[in-house]
């Protein structure tokens, strides 16, 4: 459904975005994280077709990404998104329906739809007159108003009450059910984590890891294995009365039986530690800023 | 561009708008509709009333009937002045009220007072308006102009010493219709029945072509000279059609603001972004937006052409001025950073704008050069004359092409990642120009597109120092010529080459630059334009647009092949130094003016 090769965007003489290649394939939840100025905000706007690339190409649903047939198959919903104040909700999302073509009682029946979905209440009030939260459920019904085969969420709870940022992960996930097929980025990991199939991290403008969940804590810090004993088999570190080991394989842990047994020890737990993403994030990122 | 878009968008923009005007903005909506209309009204009429009973006139004797004094009918026709029964006893004494006092035909007097004395001169030049609509309500002309007097303004010879040009004897056969007329109409001031110098002054049948030269070159203009020269004839100053000309440019300093907002709104709160995703075009949102403020403004221009009752030449020629006023001000709100930076710019824009186009046309029965603004159009309008095609392209089509190319480099840059960077001026306006440059083509194009604005720059230089002395004049207008000549062939290049479009080497170079030279050339023969209405008969004029078509194959072979060399070669040195950066840029582009300058000086040299 989406398909990046070889992106670059130069600003001046800043490179924003270096190289970047990746695919989405239709359904999927994509996530795009990493460091504020990693390039994720240039690269999601290359693919709603807001920036033109310095080199390389963005193709989304068969079409260059900025073509007029992609944006009517697109939903945006940018970090930022100030809409117009003196407008009411309703006649906010009615404008854009007309503009993305959408007739006019289909429009209707839609944003009727969105907004339930969104329980999103005075709809009629002015967009000015609403709260952070209740704005961005506006933002996020306009990019459903064209029913969007794809979706750009950047940073969609970003800034919003614990309640609310729950209530738009659920609708993402809804509508990742629905088979949408999402680009997601949030700063919060846990989030992305929780509803992304595949994700990328990137760092400075490059792509610095990608794949499934599993695949990355694959390849960037696989499970982990603490070993507790009574007595230190070698750098270990003590807790509550305890030597803990910490090693990262089933052979390891064996050595650190035998040898524990040696010493007239013996093993009290031993605990398998899977690293979050943000675990595999903060480690690539320190790694690469290293 | 899809017209239904378009007026969606516009639509939008109206509503949006509207539920964003407070009381305050109301009341000084308001406030300026009335001042336009009362002015409006007050120059068209008689008057708003402010002058009304203003004066008392004492009259002696009857004042109704046969044999009644006939300055009664004159304060009757008169709104200014109070009729009061009085007699000359009374009025000497000091116990009438009168400001002045008349006791038949040939007497008038003042009380002596400030007052007093400006009655008298009041109650004078109503006694001459009061005869000379008696006869311009006269059945048989003849009778009430026995003696007719033709005026023909000529252009004063510049190099001529001061005083000279009486010697003339074109020059002396007008001045001696002029006295003529004026003598023979001066002799029953007092008296109601004959006209003073100044009717039989106007009274003179006007040639019947428009826009002659008088002498004014040698700053004639408002001299106070003695009766019987040339000079005594007072160039036509058109004072009520171009304070009605002004009020159509009055809305349009405000209507920008509003205009220069909206745009400034949509970029400072980034508000324009989600537009920028939807399956619509830049020029679909900019049409969109800029559609209710032109239709307003137009409508506006409309209004007041009903009300003064101007003709459809007044909502033409106000048509061009609008989109220019817009296009301005569309180009600046993408270029401001701050509302406090599109403030200042847009009152630059107003001052400029309405200067351009106010103080030309106060020429226009004075000078073709008055043509270089849309409102002469207006004023020649309200005078009740028509305007030829040909004149109506001239004095308009720099506005259209202007606001035209503005839209175009505007549009260019109305994208994300222009619209919502806080970059410096210059570093956008680059951006501006590089954005319309896609290939080797788009370089000689922008040099022609650039020819409205060097084509007003000239017209602005030629308006300005025409009536100085041609040895000052001169030179300042080759300078003057050679840069906006040289701007427009590199700013373009260099903008390509500051943002990679070409690649900075010395052939890529003299490549664009050859091409940008050729493109200027054809645009610059457009300008020739201004032979047909006469604009090179100036010798400032001459400098600017340079000699007319000669029909001599050599000739015209050598002012069409020399000027290309020219423009290549100087574009070429320019395009050189842009290649190389800044600095070299500014170098090069200095070393261009100067050849450019050598060149038109050794050109009129030898021309002349």
């Amino acid at each position: 459904m989406i398909e990046v090769q070889d992106l670059r965007k130069e600003y001046g003489g800043f490179v924003a975005v270096e190289g970047s290649s990746f695919s989405v394939d239709r359904g999927e939840v994509f996530g795009v994280i990493g460091p504020n100025g990693a390039g994720k905000t240039t690269t999601l706007k290359t693919l709603a077709g807001l920036i033109e690339p310095t080199a390389g190409t963005a193709v989304v649903a068969d079409r260059p990404a900025g073509h007029p047939d992609m944006q009517r198959t697109l939903g945006f919903l940018p970090e930022e998104s100030p809409l117009y104040e003196e407008m009411t909700a309703h006649s906010y999302l009615e404008f854009f329906a007309d503009l993305y073509d959408v007739p006019g009682d289909v429009a209707s029946e839609r944003i009727t739809e969105a907004l339930d979905r969104l329980d999103l209440e005075h709809r009629d009030r002015r967009i000015g007159n609403m709260s952070k939260g209740m704005t961005r459920k506006v933002a996020i019904a306009r990019a459903l108003v064209n029913d969007p085969e794809v979706l750009i969420f950047d940073e969609p709870a970003s800034g919003l009450d614990p309640l609310t940022t729950n209530y738009i992960i659920d609708f993402t996930r809804e509508l990742s059910d629905e088979g949408k097929t999402i680009v997601f980025s949030a700063h919060n990991l846990y989030h992305v984590e929780s509803i992304c199939d595949r994700v990328v991290i990137m760092n400075e403008g490059e792509i610095v890891a990608r794949g499934t969940l599993d695949e990355i804590r694959e390849a960037h810090g696989g499970a982990e294995y603490h070993v507790y004993a009574t007595v230190d088999a070698g750098g270990a570190i003590r807790e509550n009365g305890h030597f803990r080991h910490v090693v990262d394989d089933m052979d390891a842990v064996d050595r650190v039986r035998a040898s524990v047994e040696a010493d007239d020890g013996r093993v009290t737990d031993i605990q398998t530690h899977t690293p979050s993403l943000e675990d595999i994030f903060l480690d690539v990122a320190g790694e690469a800023r290293a | 561009m899809r017209p239904r878009r378009i007026a969606h968008i516009a639509r939008w923009e109206v509503s949006r708008s509207a539920g964003t005007v407070d009381r305050k903005t109301i009341l000084v909506l308001v406030a300026m509709a009335l001042v336009v209309g009362v002015v409006g009204v007050s120059v068209v009429g008689s008057g708003a009333g402010l002058e009304d009973d203003l004066y008392r006139v004492g009259v002696d004797g009857r004042v109704d009937g046969a044999g009644s004094n006939p300055y009664v009918d004159v304060v009757e026709a008169s709104p200014q002045f109070t009729l009061v029964e009085t007699t000359a006893a009374e009025f000497a004494s000091g116990d009438s009220d009168a400001d002045v006092f008349t006791g038949g035909p040939g007497h008038l007097r003042s009380d002596g007072s400030t007052k007093g004395d400006a009655a008298h001169a009041a109650f004078r030049d109503a006694i001459d308006r009061y005869n000379h609509e008696l006869m311009d309500a006269e059945v048989d002309e003849d009778a009430a102009y026995p003696v007719r007097v033709s005026v023909r303004y000529q252009q004063r010879d510049l190099a001529d010493p001061p005083g000279s040009g009486g010697d003339r004897p074109d020059a002396g056969g007008s001045a001696g219709d002029g006295s003529d007329g004026s003598s023979d109409g001066s002799g029953g001031f007092d008296d109601p029945s004959f006209g003073d110098d100044s009717s039989g002054a106007a009274s003179a049948e006007r040639d019947d072509s428009r826009l002659r030269i008088p002498d004014v070159g040698g700053g004639s203009l408002g001299e106070s000279v003695d009766a019987g020269t040339p000079g005594a004839i007072s160039p036509p100053f058109p004072f009520q059609s171009l304070v009605l000309a002004f009020l159509f440019v009055v809305p349009m300093n405000f209507v920008i603001q509003a205009y220069g907002s909206t745009i400034m709104d949509e970029r400072i709160k980034r508000r324009g972004e989600l537009l920028l995703v939807a399956p619509i075009t830049s020029t679909e949102i900019v049409a969109g937006k800029t559609l209710p403020y032109l239709v307003g403004v137009v409508a506006i221009a409309a209004v007041i052409t009903g009300v003064i009752e101007g003709g459809p030449l007044s909502v033409l020629a106000a048509l061009p001025i609008a989109l220019l006023f817009l296009a301005a001000t569309f180009v600046s709100a993408l270029l401001a950073r701050s509302f406090k930076e599109l403030t200042f710019v847009t009152v630059a824009i107003s001052v400029f704008l309405t200067t351009y186009t106010f103080v030309p046309a106060i020429f226009t029965d004075v000078t073709p050069i008055a043509l270089i603004s849309p409102l002469t159009l207006i004023v020649m309008d309200l005078q009740g004359e028509t305007a030829t095609l040909g004149e109506y392209l001239f004095s308009t089509g720099a506005f259209y092409l202007g606001a035209t190319v503005l839209f175009a480099l505007g549009i260019g840059i109305y994208r994300e990642e222009d619209l919502f960077t806080q970059k410096p001026i210059p570093a956008k306006v680059l951006d501006a120009l590089a954005g319309r440059i896609r290939g080797y083509r788009h370089v000689p194009l922008l040099s022609i597109l650039f020819i409205p604005f060097v084509f007003v720059g000239q017209l602005l230089a030629v308006a300005l120092l025409f009536a100085l002395p041609t040895h000052l004049a001169l030179p300042v207008l080759f300078v003057v010529v050679s840069v906006l000549e040289e701007l427009a062939k590199s700013v373009h290049v260099y903008a390509g080459f500051a943002r990679s479009r070409f690649e900075a080497s010395l052939g890529t170079a003299v490549v664009v630059g050859t091409l940008a030279g050729a493109g200027f050339f054809v645009g610059e023969k457009l300008t020739h334009v201004v032979q047909f209405v006469g604009l090179p008969d100036l010798e400032v004029g001459l400098a600017a647009f340079g000699p007319a078509l000669s029909a001599e194959p050599l000739v015209l072979a050598v002012l069409f092949v020399v000027p290309l060399v020219l423009h290549s070669v100087t574009a070429v040195i320019s395009a050189v130094g842009a290649s190389r950066g800044r600095t070299q840029y500014a170098l090069a582009f200095t070393a261009a003016v100067l050849v450019h300058t050598g060149y038109n000086l050794g050109v009129i040299g030898l021309v002349s």
